[in-house]
């Protein structure tokens, strides 16, 4: 093919992460760390804003994942206080508040993401892996590729083995969204945000029918298919 | 506002009226009333001249009449004379009042010529006409006309400029009330209207104060409608979490048991199932209760977006979708609008059978923006659609259907959101949802 492949795009996020987890609710703080640190991130739980921020003055994280409510103050007023102290590792928000309004002020106040209560763990962890991947890599790879699937960001075109693949806009968007995060998987709810723009639940199996769509399009018939399901956790292509 | 709905114009133009038709009446009883008697002193005048010359006449003689005309003319005592012979030849005197009839002739305001004269048949035969011009009553009751007209007129602009000073204080407030109410209902709460000092209240204060009692009275309800979802919200989202991630464990601890493994999982999609539920009313008494939608959408955009999205799901329903979208701008929350959207195409491709044609439309009607969502199915009898747009108001047909029944009240929730009209209507045949939003000429930002 001749194609310079660039080293950016093969990096996969490592598993070993630090995370700071601040979360008032100590059951629910127990169950979201040992769900982390099974897949070997390693996490410090946080019950309050203080000691939130001796935390983040005292060793550098990867990601933040920050309870809305917490006692005494709110999330967005630790974050920004945080970030006073110098930590700039991305934030992930979890709230029990899910108005339009208050999603706009997460993120408006230096949220990286944001997830409403109550989330599946695998949703979570994928988000984290996401969220240190965007962060590593502010500017992503133009030539994205998987086995003989190559994805090029510039000219938009997809080819299997040399062979141009006529997407659909919708299509290609899930599929560079596929790409950009190879080897973790990716939930519906992700998706759904990221290639449809939709906060909404669809009641309708719009990701599904479009994944089935894109599977018949890139998929050589005999071989295995290139995009998985993982039940529960959402579709991933390279695991 | 335009000039004439105001109903403070309107009144002051009929005072306006209802004063220049009494200055009109007064002004005409009194120059009638000046000229009748301007014309009985004219007349008296005249008269007594006469009169006085009758007696000259009786005193000195016929022969002396002429004399004495000439005489008076000279002297100039403002009277005219004329004296004709019984045969009505010019004697002596003015030749205008060489007159051989008695009685009166010329009137002070007629049109007679400016001479009021009195002819009188003397004794022996001859007339004697006394006339007196009268060009410079003519001139004073014109005069005293144009002064009432003048007086009149000012009158009317004083009172209407004083009236004008009097009330706009009046209709400012009024206009701050109407713009205050306009905030209101695009779903600003915290807007409201300024009061005047207590001592110099009146009814427009008491107005507004019950106005601004009655906007607290809604904060606060809207508040305890905010602070109870909240409070649902996190009261149950947090114990919720909690039962999820166990159910996620004990999912991933019974891979040895795959009966068990799969009984977690249907616990779950229950679970998924409640949830969704739950967040869907969340979601409705939010949307019904949040701020301000602040910048401007393009309908067509999200609407070409959430028919994309559905597209590949009707099609493989054996369903088909059209679009028909021209750019049309709105205020409002590009997600809300998108949920909106997808939730009248998930209720057409619900209740419509495989085959059913949807149409997605957005126009641009210029005084409002209308997003249609028509389709071919059944339809929804109209005594039947109050009930359809009622949170979990499932119709009889369709219950069993899958879907909660929420996806309508939420789409109707949107709409209001957006100050827009919401209706059900009938497509002969089918259903046509109909969302009319106002343009989006004055969004917050």
């Amino acid at each position: 093919m001749g194609v310079t492949v660039d080293p950016v795009e093969d990096y996969v996020a490592p598993m070993g992460l630090s995370l700071l987890l601040v979360e008032d609710d100590a059951d629910a703080a127990e169950q979201v760390r040992e769900a982390l640190t099974d897949v070997g991130h390693h996490v410090v739980v946080a019950g309050d804003g203080p000691s939130a921020l001796a935390a983040g003055r005292d060793r550098s994280f990867d990601v933040l994942i920050i309870d809305r409510l917490l006692p005494g103050q709110d999330g967005l007023a630790l974050l920004r206080d945080l970030r006073a102290c110098g930590v700039d590792a991305p934030a992930l928000f979890v709230t029990a508040l899910g108005a339009v309004a208050d999603r706009v002020a997460g993120l408006e106040a230096g949220g990286d993401d944001y997830l409403i209560k109550p989330f599946a763990l695998a949703e979570l962890k994928a988000r984290v892996q996401v969220l240190v991947r965007r962060h590593m890599y502010a500017r992503p790879a133009t030539l994205l590729h998987h086995g003989d699937l190559t994805l090029d960001r510039v000219q938009r075109v997809v080819r299997r083995a040399g062979a141009a693949i006529e997407l659909l806009p919708l299509e290609y968007r899930l599929l560079e969204f596929l790409l950009l995060n190879r080897g973790h998987p990716v939930t519906r709810k992700m998706l759904l945000e990221q290639v449809w723009g939709f906060r909404f639940d669809p009641r309708t199996n719009i990701v599904e029918t479009h994944i089935s769509r894109l599977r018949r399009k890139i998929d050589s018939p005999a071989g295995p298919p290139l995009i998985q399901t993982i039940r529960g956790a959402g579709y991933v292509i390279g695991a | 506002m335009r000039l004439w709905r105001r109903s403070g114009v309107r009144q002051m133009a009929l005072q306006a009226l209802i004063m220049v038709a009494a200055f009109s009446i007064a002004g005409g009883l009194t120059l009638a009333s000046v000229s009748r008697l301007s014309a009985e002193a004219a007349r008296r005048r005249v008269l007594g001249e006469a009169t006085s010359m009758l007696d000259e006449w009786r005193q000195k003689g016929a022969d002396h009449l002429p004399h004495t005309i000439r005489k008076r003319t000279r002297l100039w005592r403002g009277f005219e004379y004329g004296l004709a012979g019984a045969d009505g030849q010019r004697i002596e005197g003015d030749r205008r009042l060489i007159l051989s009839a008695p009685g009166w002739r010329g009137a002070p305001t007629g049109g007679e010529g400016p001479i009021l004269t009195y002819t009188q048949r003397l004794p022996d035969h001859t007339w004697l006409s006394v006339g007196q011009d009268q060009t410079m009553e003519r001139r004073q009751m014109r005069e005293v006309a144009r002064l009432l007209w003048l007086c009149g007129g000012a009158g009317v602009l004083i009172a209407l400029a004083a009236s004008y000073l009097v009330s706009r204080p009046t209709w400012r407030r009024v206009d701050q009330l109407a713009r205050a109410a306009a905030v209101v209902s695009s779903g600003d709460l915290d807007v409201r209207v300024p009061l005047r000092r207590a001592g110099k209240s009146d009814d427009v204060d008491d107005l507004a104060r019950d106005f601004n009692g009655m906007l607290d009275r809604i904060v606060r309800l809207v508040g305890q409608v905010r602070q109870v979802t909240s409070d649902i919200a996190h009261d149950m989202r947090t114990p919720l979490t909690r039962v999820r991630h166990r159910l996620e464990r004990l999912e991933a601890a019974a891979s040895e048991r795959p009966d068990f493994a799969e009984e977690v999982r249907r616990i779950d999609d229950d679970l998924t199932e409640i949830l969704r539920t739950f967040d869907a009313l969340l979601d409705l008494a939010e949307i019904e209760s949040s701020g301000v939608l602040e910048g401007s959408t393009d309908l067509a955009d999200v609407a070409a977006r959430v028919a994309e999205a559905y597209r590949p799901d009707i099609e493989e329903s054996g369903r088909s979708i059209e679009t028909r979208l021209a750019t049309a701008l709105v205020c409002g929350d590009a997600d809300l609008l998108a949920q909106l959207v997808a939730n009248l195409l998930e209720n057409a491709l619900r209740h419509t059978p495989p085959g059913a044609h949807i149409v997605v439309a957005v126009e641009d009607q210029g005084e409002t923006r209308r997003l249609t969502v028509a389709d071919n199915g059944p339809g929804v009898p109209a005594h039947l659609r109050p009930a359809a747009l009622a949170p979990f108001g499932r119709l009889e047909a369709s219950r069993g259907a899958p879907g909660k029944g929420l996806g309508l009240s939420i789409a109707a929730a949107v709409a209001l959101r957006h100050r827009a009209q919401f209706r059900l209507g009938d497509a002969n045949p089918g259903l046509v949802v109909t969302a009319s939003f106002p343009a989006a000429s004055k969004c917050p930002h």
